[in-house]
């Protein structure tokens, strides 16, 4: 019977918390805000290649001398064709002179960007000069007009050569290359994208964790601090248990910390997936079919979500605990402040190795990543980065349930003490003083 | 139900809250738990209702450890009263009365039946922070009750309320009382006890100092009580001089003294009629409960409680007649 009251009461107080909070005027704008915000973001490539769109690239044109043998509408064609490698977002858009001196005021007016000069030189070879006001060393265009020149004038040497152009075909074909890791595991990332991808997407979680704990954490203590600042408290214990007041709370906090990432996450997914018909649907152009961001996977979103769930867990006990030694609000941060330190020690430390600085494969992290306050972070980094596999992460999860199990033992003894304290300073002599007389 | 506390004590830090304390309360009573600030009394509560564990001893009803019983044995009503501010008062008292496992439906039946008694049918709808501290209060009491539990624990169920809402509070708890509820409640407001109480305890510093049914705690002391008035003088200036007579108060009513053991306080009668006054009152009473607990404890409840000012027995204009 017990079990059932423990139940019953959890869902109805986690059901009041739920929907108390559901029904504020802040949670319904920030919802729509971050929902929002977080929608535009996604979409934001289609936007950028959309406002891009009218752009035909920069305007340049071609001018040969007498002694060049090429026809100025080739070499404009061949610049074209090899500077306008995404044909969404081209990089120039070269054309043909024949009067240099107009040419040149055109660009000196900004009406050209610029201006390519081709002359043959005495020893027979092409000189090109290009002629802009944009400085090479802020703009790419004049970087990626000498690597483009520089082939048309080794195809221009072949051609005197008296290789044909079917041989200059052959000659200009890409090398064989690729790139091979030796540590690399089974199933891990192949290619040098894909491992970048991997570490983003696992930071990026990482981040949902962080958040989740920092806001919504912080939530619960201020609920817990407010029914003991009102003195509702009182009322309600004789009513449940400790245990069914904190389970019910972090139950109902949680729900709701979901609600609101699911409601953030929804449109926002939807145009990731769909980001290839959106952007064919606006820009025009063939449809590309709909997948998940590389380095997703499901078995990431299931880790993902069972560290969500556990680290939220083991957090937001102890801050429900820290809010119930409190009688002001304001004392509030002074008690929760460590909880957020160790949280953002966790997460700092994931970041770090997402930019590369600290390599958790390495021996001390590796073990800190089964540390239950610091797992959440970093075994799961660990895992989207592909170094630790499902055995690894099982342990981490198990020893952060059992964590769990002590933490709300912890927290129910100090809750059930704490909120009888009032006007007494918060501090770690308090927290002892609860934990003995709790019961 | 009997319940039971039996050698309880509770020490905190240096301050020995609870000293051995032992009563009992008989099934269908008004128990009245009387005391100053600080004397005990919602230590004694809250161990009852096992927010706290007692150092040692225990309470028990009918013979079950007060721990082992189901939550929705006891109604408490705190001393330091406590609503959901932005809820509103009918799903408030719907949360409460859910947590003890009363059905939704039936608490909120229940908790307009009661806000009618109250003759606050309208607040159903209304935010707590949008009530009065004393509606807060009634609403409270609703609250404690809605489970329609067998013992009700009310710390200072009287404190801060009106006239108008103290006698609404009195006949409900004698209803309660009527259907056989036991219903123990703390106070500092001596003529609370008096009006409504079965029986009383009186403790002081966490020891107690007198209990029982309210009849045997007035005779407890072994003095009587004389209220005399009479035509045209009331100071009676020769009252004091009479062997064993103590004058306690003195009024333009009467003037209430007391009878030193042993002595008839048909003496103070005659006294009187010899010296040719016109007696035109003369009661012979049972001490006051106040009396009783200056008599007990050696002092009054401190009355530089701000709480205990303002209906403070030991006030002329309050002690009633």
């Amino acid at each position: 019977m017990a079990v059932a009251d423990d139940l019953r009461n959890i869902v109805i107080v986690a059901r009041r918390e739920y929907f108390s909070r559901l029904r504020t005027r802040t949670f319904v704008f920030s919802t729509v805000a971050l929902m929002l915000l977080v929608t535009l973001l996604a979409a934001a490539p289609i936007a950028i290649t959309w406002i891009g769109r009218g752009s035909n690239g920069s305007k340049v044109v071609v001018y040969t001398g007498p002694r060049v043998s090429l026809a100025a509408s080739d070499v404009a064609s061949s610049l074209n064709a090899q500077l306008n490698t995404d044909p969404t977002d081209p990089a120039i858009d070269a054309s043909v002179t024949t009067d240099l001196a107009a040419a040149r005021t055109a660009v000196v007016d900004g009406k050209l960007s610029g201006l390519l000069d081709i002359e043959r030189q005495g020893s027979g070879d092409l000189a090109f000069t290009y002629v802009t006001t944009a400085n090479p060393s802020l703009e790419r265009l004049p970087l990626l007009m000498e690597q483009a020149t520089s082939s048309i004038a080794i195809q221009d040497r072949l051609t005197r050569l008296g290789i044909s152009p079917g041989e200059q075909a052959g000659v200009f074909a890409k090398a064989d290359f690729s790139t091979v890791d030796p540590t690399a595991g089974q199933g891990g990332p192949t290619t040098g994208a894909e491992q970048a991808a991997r570490f983003g997407i696992g930071f990026g979680l990482t981040i949902l964790i962080f958040m989740a704990i920092l806001l919504y954490g912080q939530w619960i203590a201020q609920s817990v601090a407010e029914e003991k600042s009102s003195r509702v408290m009182e009322v309600i214990l004789n009513a449940a248990s400790p245990f069914q007041l904190l389970g019910g709370k972090v139950t109902g906090v949680g729900a709701l910390a979901l609600t609101q990432y699911i409601v953030i996450a929804i449109p926002a997914g939807l145009v990731l997936l769909f980001q290839g018909q959106l952007s064919s649907l606006i820009l025009g152009g063939a449809a590309q079919p709909s997948s998940l961001p590389q380095g997703i996977s499901v078995a990431l979103l299931a880790v993902f979500g069972l560290f969500f769930l556990l680290g939220f867990g083991l957090y937001s006990v102890l801050y429900a605990a820290a809010g119930s030694l409190v009688s002001r609000q304001e004392e509030l941060n002074q008690l929760i402040g460590p909880l957020t330190m160790i949280s953002t020690a966790g997460y700092l430390i994931a970041a770090w190795s997402a930019s590369g600085l600290v390599d958790l494969e390495r021996f001390p992290m590796t073990l800190l990543s089964y540390v239950p306050f610091l797992s959440p972070y970093l075994m799961l980094a660990r895992f989207s980065s592909g170094g630790a596999g499902p055995i690894a992460v099982l342990i981490a999860a198990v020893i952060l349930g059992l964590t769990i199990v002590a933490a709300l033992w912890v927290a129910a003894r100090i809750y059930s003490a704490g909120v009888l304290l009032y006007g007494q300073q918060p501090g770690f002599r308090k927290v002892w003083a609860a934990l003995r007389a709790g019961r | 139900m009997s319940l039971t506390f039996d050698a309880v004590r509770k020490r905190f830090g240096s301050v020995q809250a609870l000293d051995g304390i032992s009563f009992s309360v008989e099934p269908g009573q008004v128990f009245g738990f009387l005391g100053a600030n600080g004397a005990g009394k919602t230590t004694a509560m809250r161990i009852c209702l096992d927010m706290i564990r007692a150092d040692s001893g225990s309470v028990t009803l009918d013979g079950v450890p007060s721990m082992d019983l189901p939550r929705r044995t006891w109604g408490y009503l705190p001393e330091e009263r406590g609503l959901y501010p932005r809820m509103k008062v009918l799903d408030q008292l719907a949360f409460f009365a859910s947590l003890y496992g009363l059905p939704e439906g039936r608490a909120r039946q229940e908790a307009r039946d009661w806000l009618a008694r109250f003759r606050v049918p309208d607040y159903a709808d209304r935010r707590a922070d949008q009530l009065s501290k004393g509606n807060q209060q009634k609403i409270q009491f609703i609250a404690a009750i809605l489970h329609d539990p067998p013992v009700l624990i009310m710390d200072e169920p009287f404190t801060g309320l009106d006239p108008v809402n103290v006698a609404l509070l009195k006949q409900a708890f004698l209803e309660l009382r009527d259907r056989g509820k036991t219903l123990v409640f703390s106070t500092h407001q001596m003529e609370m006890v008096e009006e409504v109480c079965d029986a009383l305890a009186i403790i002081d510093r966490g020891r107690l100092v007198v209990q029982g049914p309210m009849r045997e705690v007035k005779r407890s002391t072994g003095k009587q009580v004389v209220r005399l008035a009479v035509a045209g003088d009331p100071d009676l200036p020769w009252l004091p001089g009479l062997p064993g007579v103590t004058v306690t108060r003195s009024g333009r009513d009467y003037t209430e003294l007391e009878m030193g053991d042993g002595l008839d306080p048909e003496t103070v009668l005659q006294a009187a009629l010899s010296r040719g006054e016109r007696v035109t009152h003369f009661e012979i009473t049972e001490p006051s409960i106040e009396r009783i607990f200056v008599e007990h404890v050696g002092r009054p409840v401190e009355a530089e409680d701000e709480r205990t000012l303002a209906a403070a027995p030991g006030t002329p204009s309050a002690a009633g007649v």
